[in-house]
């Protein structure tokens, strides 16, 4: 028998999204936890990734620890390749230079459609307004594979997102490419708390891929509006490592501003 | 290549906009934007008050935690300018604020942050939004910037910020796929604070930027705000380094630690304690008294950094700017 492990939901998703980035690879980083998953993939599993950011950092080497909220500050942008803006930042998504997008979301549906902007209410008056796409739509649209990383609350798994801010498979196979969007782009992973998802090849419908370790798909699928499909080698995923829990808590986010959250355990 | 034939319009967002014809836009540089060197030299207060009107769409650059115009920011607010338009790139508290002062009814949205304040104002109807995305408001100011009436773009396609923005879908001509085209933007004002700036409007700016020389371009009135004013023979020694040219540039204001609470690279940090001051409002009464303490009850930004700042918080903001690599 393992040991129990005490972490957090947040730090759970950065350790989780941190394994799948792929070294020697580019990948477009959005605000936020992505940033911190970047970091922690960096110093622990692809220390040749090349980061690119919406305001034109590429390939920076970006200081620890986290400075909360900052996108462009120094330590953020440290020792990049170079520095430009972002219409230039965009364009190289636009030309097929970045292989992985990787943004937040607040809802997502069964084709990784995405929700970033408001819930509830109308358009006019919402009952809950966010930020908006900031860049969340161009990396959606124009990186190769978009990471979607999200809280694990069945809620915001929906039949119908409140408003589409940035696209998924749209309504299904095909629907990109018939609405303009570059061909053989989209989501690729959807990152939890509690489990990793993919898209079906055939059907471009969300397909859980993985739960973490003692968790049945069962009990991570319960209360969604939507029935995931469920792979037939379904992969247990690990709680945070030992090493991936130092590194965030005592060189990335020593203030604990960005990875605390609610807590979970599991054995390891 | 097809004959010419109308582009029929596949779809066409919803969202109000502000256009300006290319042939207008030209007519208005021939005519205001002085092509001869002069000094621009002016206080905050003389240049908000010549520059920005009731009524204008304003846009900035850089970020709110870096670079941002937020002595520039503060005087638009201490001057109760009314029924602005502002494209809200990458921004923070800076439209939070505007909105507090009943300077705002419009906002673009690119990205729209500091949460409940600003998400109230939109619910309550006290601020009309209009949702764009990041890259989409950067490509019209190109646009604006280019003289040319819009820009096509692969995003933005399949969604309903699409729907509620201003741009149009139609086939594109050459590979007969949709497209997505976003008008060119041509902002009345653009904000900028820079790290060095001559008396005539040459400008640089270290790391990097959202839109400084597109906006600049673009924009019908450029204020410029500088940590230091630097000698214009420095701009013909390291021409490569300008950032914005001073035939863009109408008004030029001397304001060291102009971005505070931001942080400017390699010359002062952010103020994390400060701005947590501004990520705690919530309420009405919260910002009006965030107001009334840090703007309406100041005279200039020499009260402000005296008085709400004072010399040993800048001095400390200045030593924990170790990071010098790059920002020269």
């Amino acid at each position: 028998m393992g040991q129990m492990v005490e972490f957090s939901d947040t730090e759970c998703m950065i350790c989780t999204a941190a394994r799948l980035l792929e070294d020697r690879k580019t990948v477009f980083v959005g605000w936020g936890m992505p940033q911190l998953v970047a970091m922690l993939a960096e110093r622990l599993y692809t220390p040749n990734l090349v980061q690119v950011f919406e305001f034109g950092a590429i390939g920076p080497q970006g200081l620890i620890p986290f400075v909360r909220g900052t996108m462009g500050g120094p330590t953020n942008v440290y020792r990049s390749l170079q520095w430009s803006n972002m219409n230039w930042a965009f364009a190289y998504a636009a030309t097929g230079y970045v292989d992985y997008g990787m943004i937040g979301a607040a809802q997502i549906d069964a084709y990784g459609n995405v929700n970033s902007t408001m819930l509830g209410g109308t358009y006019e008056r919402p009952a809950r307004r966010f930020p908006g796409s900031g860049g969340g739509n161009e990396v959606a649209s124009l990186c190769w594979r978009t990471i979607l990383v999200m809280k694990h609350e069945p809620r915001r798994f929906v039949e119908r997102l409140d408003f589409m801010t940035s696209p998924g498979y749209l309504n299904g196979p095909g629907g990109r490419e018939k609405a303009g969007l570059p061909r053989a782009t989209g989501p690729w992973r959807v990152v939890t708390s509690k489990a990793l998802f993919g898209f079906d090849e055939e059907t471009k419908r969300l397909t859980l891929l993985g739960v973490l370790k003692g968790l049945s798909p069962a009990a991570v699928l319960e209360g969604m509006e939507f029935r995931p499909r469920v792979t037939d080698s379904l992969e247990e995923i690990s709680p945070p490592r030992e090493e991936e829990l130092r590194v965030l808590r005592e060189q990335i986010d020593p203030s604990g501003i960005v990875i605390r959250g609610e807590k979970m355990q599991a054995e390891r | 290549m097809k004959e010419s034939v109308a582009v029929e319009t596949l779809l066409q967002g919803t969202a109000e906009i502000r256009f300006t014809h290319p042939d207008d836009f030209r007519e208005w540089v021939r005519q205001h934007k002085r092509r001869e060197m002069v000094e621009k030299l002016m206080t905050e207060r003389e240049a908000i008050s010549r520059y920005v009107a009731d009524g204008d769409y304003i846009a900035y650059d850089f970020s709110s935690l870096t670079r941002g115009p937020q002595t520039l920011v503060r005087e638009i607010i201490r001057q109760r300018r009314k029924d602005l338009w502002v494209c809200a790139e990458f921004t923070l508290h800076e439209t939070a604020l505007l909105v507090g002062g009943g300077c705002a009814s419009r906002i673009d949205v690119g990205f729209l942050g500091y949460g409940s304040y600003i998400g109230r104002a939109v619910s309550e109807g006290r601020v009309r939004v209009f949702d764009w995305t990041n890259g989409a408001l950067a490509a019209r100011m190109l646009a604006g910037a280019r003289g040319i009436p819009f820009m096509p773009l692969r995003n933005l396609l399949g969604t309903d910020t699409l729907r509620h923005s201003g741009a149009r879908v139609v086939h594109d001509p050459f590979t007969g796929d949709p497209v997505c085209l976003v008008p060119a933007l041509n902002p009345d004002v653009f904000l900028v604070h820079v790290h060095q700036a001559d008396a005539f409007g040459n400008a640089r700016i270290f790391g990097t930027n959202l839109f400084a020389l597109e906006a600049a371009m673009a924009a019908r009135k450029v204020i410029v705000s500088a940590e230091e004013i630097v000698d214009p023979l420095e701009f013909r020694k390291d021409p490569s380094r300008t950032t914005i040219p001073y035939f863009l540039v109408d008004a030029v204001v001397h304001l060291p630690f102009g971005a505070y609470p931001a942080g400017v690279q390699a010359r002062y940090e952010l103020d994390l304690e400060h701005i947590d001051k501004l990520n705690a409002i919530q309420t009405e009464e919260q910002m009006q008294a965030y107001l009334a303490e840090y703007v309406y009850g100041i005279q200039d930004h020499a009260d402000f950094l005296d008085r709400k700042v004072g010399w040993r918080k800048l001095q400390e903001l200045v030593r924990r700017a170790t990071i010098r690599e790059g920002y020269h």
